[in-house]
């Protein structure tokens, strides 16, 4: 589940609300990093929430995480929370000691990988599912490509033939379970971010005037929020499944593996679908930096490609779901128990 | 700031228990030749010796107490006997209407005398009720209602004209919106009552009007000077307009708005297993995707209606979602089948196919359509 009403993600409300205002994403795409903000999340253990206690952390359940996470995606949050529990998830899961500061993670094939906040995070905790291994580098000492990004949170490509880990060790973590977690929680900051920009759209259009009464009033606005306000609804749905199957299998992760997949097909072919009405609804203010919707459309944009796009996930869940039985499908379409243990 | 209401509820091992024992048996009737699957099963596939025998497991009427003929258990277990008919394609349309909103609306409107009567026949499968909301000419305009029942001694008198009555020619009753007193000024909706007409009586006539796939599933209904007895109107004289959109809200987020046509894609399943190639596999998944969401607001809902709380327009968002998603499955399956060299098809498969492909433009209209669901969620988003 999603429970944003839990202690941790209480918090992380609070925080986000105290030092995440309106205009922080804004000044924080300027070159102004929001310093303060990552302070208080850290001093508060917030990034160790998923670390056990033997190794620092406080082992807090997945609810009240993934309460967190969406709390800080709905603030556009322009530092790497959810990555960096992403991260230390990871080394936790390895035996490894949690650096200071922010991190952010790569599932690496062959050499190089897409990573998220590459600019801004201290370290990075990949996983090599060749390799069965995780390792923690130092950002900076992977070398990184060029490239336009979608986001402010940049996805970039790094290699790392060349970078010496601080640390590594092997891993009985399957890729599966990595996939889990890391597929869950971006579909939660996605579901989040779908909502939170149908909210941007509903104030703007009941704002703003046109032919001498509100936009909002308006049929056509109106059927193009409604058709938004399903996606997000769905979206949400989605999303809290795969979080409640990552809960229920917090021991062996890997078995939420098909929830958090549904959840990225579901989500990724949505993202088209809630944009374009976002953004036709704003019009030209909706394509400029100054304005918040950005935050979130391009944020959506960015977090699809996670793991690689929609399509690559649908055709997988497909190819799977393409040699085993009728029956089966339907228990996973009504129970949420994809395939027989 | 928006939030709907969904909550995430766990499968249930009892009701895994009834799912099984309701998959035995739909296999067993199928596999003895006692049905063909069908897509839209509920509307348009009418059986009553099916329906009996639905009854006689008790597999109607589950929710309401054994006093009246029930089987008091909760609307989670409806629930999935009314997926698993779903799935199957089961003639279930005999009973499916009474079962799901007429049964409830006697429960709570009726007399002890017509509770004792009716709902234990509608559990055993053997009495069955028609919609009458929809009038000639009137479209998704529910509320212009033309046909009066007017007040005589010991009754009401009733003339006019219902139309698009699913099973009306084989249903014993009818719960109508009616006119009872004139229109308050401009608001339509008050001096609008429900009331219960017996379809045998005197002055009744039922036409049959056929659909594009040959069915003539619903009706043409009129009504000449009919007279029913007092305590045929169910609820409050002028209160039907609330009582018609709070069941309407009721049977908008069930499994029939969103697996109509899953049948067609499981038939499809039978024969590609294994076959499928890459660009089929991608559709296949996004498909199961959506369906396996869709199903966990829909099971949602039914949890919350469990509860009690009755949620419109996440109703509204489902029928929406749900409308789309079935009518994409019909076009999804006819390009996952380009896989199978058409002279492989199977004449079941064909024929369910063009079945599904004839019976797919109602999937938006029935039950309020697409139009009128956004407007409810607009109206939710406060832009109306």
């Amino acid at each position: 589940m999603i429970n944003t009403e839990g202690m941790v993600a209480e918090t992380a409300a609070k925080i986000y609300t105290d030092l995440c205002g309106r205009e922080v994403p804004h000044e924080a795409e300027a070159g102004q990093y929001p310093q303060a903000l990552w302070d208080a999340l850290a001093e508060n253990g917030l990034p160790l929430a998923w670390v056990s206690e033997e190794n620092g952390g406080f082992g807090a359940d997945y609810d009240e995480v993934f309460g967190a996470i969406w709390v800080s995606a709905e603030a556009a949050s322009p530092v790497p929370f959810a990555e960096t529990l992403i991260g230390n998830w990871l080394l936790d899961r390895a035996g490894i000691a949690i650096p200071d500061g922010a991190s952010t993670f790569a599932l690496l094939e062959g050499n190089t990988a897409s990573v998220p906040f590459a600019g801004t995070a201290d370290h990075v905790a990949v996983y090599d599912a060749g390799k069965n291994a995780i390792a923690l580098y130092k950002t900076a000492d992977a070398s990184a490509a060029d490239g336009q990004a979608l986001s402010p949170d940049s996805d970039t490509r790094l290699d790392f033939s060349t970078a010496t880990p601080v640390a590594s060790a092997a891993t009985n973590l399957s890729r599966r379970a990595v996939e889990a977690l890391i597929l869950t929680v971006r579909a939660v900051q996605m579901a989040s971010a779908i909502e939170a920009a149908l909210n941007l759209s509903i104030a703007y259009v009941s704002d703003r005037e046109q032919f001498g009464r509100p936009l909002s009033k308006f049929q056509a606005i109106q059927h193009q929020l409604a058709i938004g306000a399903s996606e997000s609804a769905a979206a949400t749905m989605a999303a809290t499944q795969a979080a409640s199957a990552l809960a229920r299998h917090a021991d062996d992760p890997e078995k939420a593996w098909h929830e958090a997949v549904v959840a990225k097909v579901q989500i990724g072919h949505s993202v088209e679908a809630v944009t374009v009405p976002f953004h036709q609804v704003h019009g030209a203010m909706g394509y400029t930096q100054e304005y918040d919707l950005h935050h979130y459309t391009r944020r959506l944009w960015a977090w699809r490609d996670t793991l690689g796009n929609e399509h690559r996930w649908s055709k997988l869940l497909g190819a799977e779901l393409a040699v085993t039985s009728p029956d089966q499908i339907w228990k996973g379409v009504t129970t949420g128990a994809w395939i027989a243990s | 700031m928006q939030r709907f209401n969904f909550p995430v509820v766990q499968p249930d091992p009892a009701l895994e228990e009834l799912r099984a024992e309701l998959q035995a048996f739909l296999k067993e009737e199928r596999e003895a030749g006692n049905f063909r699957p069908e897509p839209e099963c509920w509307m348009a596939s009418s059986d009553p010796e099916f329906s009996k025998k639905m009854g006689k497991r008790g597999w109607i009427g589950l929710t309401w107490s054994s006093q009246y003929g029930g089987h008091d258990k909760t609307a989670l277990e409806r629930y999935i006997v009314t997926e698993e008919t779903l799935r199957a394609g089961a003639p279930v349309g005999a009973h499916w209407i009474a079962d799901r909103q007429h049964a409830p609306m006697l429960i709570e409107h009726g007399t002890e005398e017509q509770k004792l009567d009716i709902l234990p026949r509608i559990a055993a499968g053997e009495c069955y009720f028609a919609i009458g909301l929809s009038e000639p000419g009137a479209g998704s305009d529910l509320a212009n209602v033309k046909t009066k029942a007017e007040k005589v001694e010991g009754g009401w008198k009733i003339n006019g004209q219902k139309i698009w009555s699913s099973g009306a020619h084989i249903s014993h009753y009818m719960v109508a919106i009616l006119r009872t007193s004139p229109a308050d000024g401009r608001n339509r909706h008050v001096g609008l009552s429900q009331i219960m007409i017996d379809l045998s009586l005197p002055g009744v006539t039922i036409k049959p009007i056929t659909d594009l796939s040959g069915d003539a599933h619903f009706n043409e209904v009129y009504f000449e000077d009919v007279i029913v007895p007092d305590d045929c109107l169910l609820g409050e004289e002028g209160g039907g307009w609330k009582q018609v959109t709070g069941e309407l809200a009721m049977e908008r987020s069930g499994p029939e708005r969103f697996l109509s046509s899953y049948i067609t894609l499981e038939t499809a399943l039978h024969q590609l297993q294994g076959k499928l190639g890459s660009d089929s596999q991608a559709r296949l998944g996004k498909l199961i995707a959506n369906l396996r969401t869709l199903r966990g607001m829909s099971w949602g809902i039914a949890n919350l209606l469990h509860q009690g709380v009755s949620p419109e327009t996440e109703a509204a968002l489902v029928k929406d979602l749900g409308n789309r998603l079935e009518n994409d499955l019909t076009l999804q399956v006819r390009a996952l089948l380009n896989d199978l060299p058409e002279d492989e098809w199977s004449d079941e498969m064909r024929r369910i196919l063009n079945i599904g492909i004839l019976r797919s433009p109602p999937n938006t209209l029935r039950g309020g359509t697409t139009e009128v669901m956004r407007g409810i969620t607009a109206r939710q988003l406060g832009l109306r």
